[in-house]
């Protein structure tokens, strides 16, 4: 009977159900078989009117759409060409730098290839770099970065864990000293395969001189203080999370509509719709997701799925083998935020029961996701991609291949490390 | 949506009603934006702050994500599987967006009436909230947007379906995925 009901909300999923719809359902009905007052779901949904951190969410998510709107993304991308295009194959070590960046401030939805992919993949093209790599590079890019604070991926996991009543809860600012290194590690091993393949192609430098690096330095002198503000606030524990977002969407908004005057105000009204469409679709699925978690902890669900996986699967390394391969499916599948409402409070749970650090699994996680988002045949940023830049998707599945090996690559250090991720997490 | 299926004072009703609603969302990010920054000019410069910003900074942000969803169910951008929707034609597609559509409206109209007896019973004991506002105000929230978003789906259920019966499917290309 609830193989069936269960086996029914898949395929209504499939089809493209609405994800918060199917949430509330099971939450509905799994509390309607308990016994429990159904306004029991009402109560856990204005549980989002009591999390602190939630507060960052709108206010990073309006200030990254407006950074969006505006010339940011060309002044970015010609300020770090003038730091790195001096290397050979530095434009696309610009490429990754920029996108990284980008996606920190913006959470990934898909945005940076949007935005900055636009810039990117014609400059690759014009300054020589083979077609395929600069296509494969550009989707790549479209995720990297989301293991960078402030990214909202590593807020809601924070926010989603703390609701897991563990007996060492997870400190959202623990998740960020634990992004840092893996996603270095990334951005590093990318960097290397591409300059590697720039240098066998031949490809020339391409120094800039010192007027343009004057004109660029000058074009971006408002938004460079912003990462310093942000991150050295953050990671440098000077500014609470909330508050960073504040001084951040405070700041994006007086520089972009204020000073350089890129979105009139008749536009702004638009951006801000279209940003808080984006924090209802996720703030919506948390909040439903919270009534179905909480029924989940109730009825025992993590602590009975881990007794079923420990009959199947005794050591650690062995579940994190299959943690990976689920993962990397469910990445394919799902976009990020809902697979970390719904899966997170089942897997973190049978997680710890093998041993793994609750921040650790965080960063796993997250990795696997954003590979997920690469992953051939259903990735989403595949699809992006071959839309945006007008190939056949097979051709992207071709060009993306040696970028998800080097990710894959870095994914399962940073999966069987857990000390790169720990490194920077305080005691 | 395509509005040119509904009558003309509908679509103009229904275009006012967005304005609003696109207010409503500015006016509470403006807000939210507006009174953290406050909060922060406060301690910083003088030391002190104002004990209400916190609490109802939280509340903003309920309020911002439920009108978000709202606004999101207006052109169907809520967060989905698209797995198998390329393989049908755009007949079939209709149909299985009537299908989910009815699913979802049912789903939110539950969670409507029963977070609207959650509110009554706040308003019928009088439970108040932080500087003594009545708690139902600021969760009457729950039971409008979901209730708003089930009429939004229920709209998107009949004019797919309709669609998706019509035998001649002359208005095919105009339709597809709106947003």
């Amino acid at each position: 009977m609830i193989q069936a009901g269960l086996l029914l909300l898949l395929a209504v999923a499939l089809l493209g159900a609405p994800l918060f719809a199917l949430i509330a359902t099971t939450a509905l009905i799994g509390f309607w078989h308990e016994g429990i007052d159904l306004s029991v779901v009402a109560i856990e949904i204005y549980r989002l009117a009591e999390m602190p951190a939630l507060v960052a969410i709108p206010l990073f998510t309006f200030a990254g759409y407006l950074l969006g709107e505006s010339r940011a993304p060309d002044r970015l991308v010609r300020l770090t060409h003038v730091m790195l295009g001096g290397l050979p194959g530095g434009l696309a070590v610009v490429a990754l730098v920029t996108c990284a960046l980008f996606t920190a401030f913006t959470g990934a939805s898909g945005v940076t290839i949007v935005a900055l992919g636009a810039l990117l993949y014609p400059a690759l093209l014009r300054a020589g770099y083979p077609e395929r790599f600069s296509l494969g590079l550009v989707t790549t890019s479209g995720s990297l970065g989301l293991l960078f604070a402030p990214a909202l991926p590593l807020i809601l996991y924070g926010v989603v864990a703390q609701q897991m009543r563990l007996e060492q809860p997870v400190r959202i600012d623990d998740v960020f000293a634990a992004g840092v290194l893996p996603g270095l590690l990334m951005v590093v091993a990318l960097s290397a395969w591409s300059l590697w393949v720039c240098r066998r192609a031949g490809h020339v430098r391409a120094p800039v001189g010192w007027s343009e690096a004057r004109a660029a330095l000058r074009d971006s002198i408002w938004e460079i203080p912003l990462p310093f503000v942000v991150l050295g606030g953050i990671y440098g524990g000077w500014f609470a999370l909330s508050e960073a977002a504040a001084v951040t969407a405070l700041y994006v908004l007086v520089v972009e509509v204020g000073i350089n005057r890129e979105i009139r105000l008749s536009r702004l009204a638009a951006v801000m719709r279209e940003s808080m469409v984006m924090v209802g679709a996720i703030l919506i699925i948390l909040g439903v997701s919270l009534a179905s978690t909480n029924y989940l902890i109730d009825t025992e669900v993590p602590a009975r799925m881990f007794a079923t996986i420990r009959a199947h699967v005794d050591d650690r390394l062995t579940f994190l083998i299959l943690l990976n391969l689920f993962l990397l499916g469910l990445g394919m599948m799902l976009d990020i935020f809902s697979a970390l409402v719904i899966v997170v409070p089942i897997a973190l749970p049978v997680a710890v029961g093998y041993g793994v650090d609750p921040v650790h699994l965080g960063i796993i996680f997250l990795a696997n996701m954003q590979l997920g988002y690469i992953t051939p045949p259903v990735g989403m940023n595949l699809f992006i991609a071959s839309y945006r830049f007008e190939r056949p998707v097979l051709e992207v599945y071709r060009a993306t291949v040696p970028f998800f090996l080097i990710l894959l690559g870095v994914v399962l250090v940073v999966t069987y490390w857990p000390a790169l991720s720990l490194f920077f997490v305080r005691d | 949506m395509s509005e040119g299926s509904l009558p003309r004072s509908a679509a103009q009703a229904s275009g006012l009603l967005h304005q609003l609603e696109d207010a409503v969302l500015a006016l509470l990010l403006g807000a939210l934006v507006g009174l953290a920054s406050l909060q922060i000019g406060l301690r910083t410069f003088f030391d002190t702050g104002l004990p209400w910003i916190d609490p109802t900074l939280r509340v903003l942000v309920l309020w911002l994500g439920l009108l978000g969803a709202l606004a999101a169910s207006r052109d169907g951008r809520h967060i989905r599987i698209d797995a198998v929707s390329r393989l049908f034609s755009e007949r079939a597609k209709a149909g299985v967006t009537a299908g989910t559509s009815l699913f979802a409206g049912v789903a939110c109209a539950v969670v409507a009436w029963h977070a609207l007896r959650f509110v009554g019973s706040e308003f019928e004991y009088a439970t108040t909230t932080f500087s003594g506002i009545p708690a139902w105000a600021l969760e009457s929230i729950i039971p409008f947007a979901f209730g708003a978003i089930a009429l939004r789906y229920a709209k998107r259920t009949v004019l797919e379906g309709r669609r998706a019966l019509r035998a001649n499917s002359d208005d095919a290309g105009a339709g597809g995925d709106p947003g």
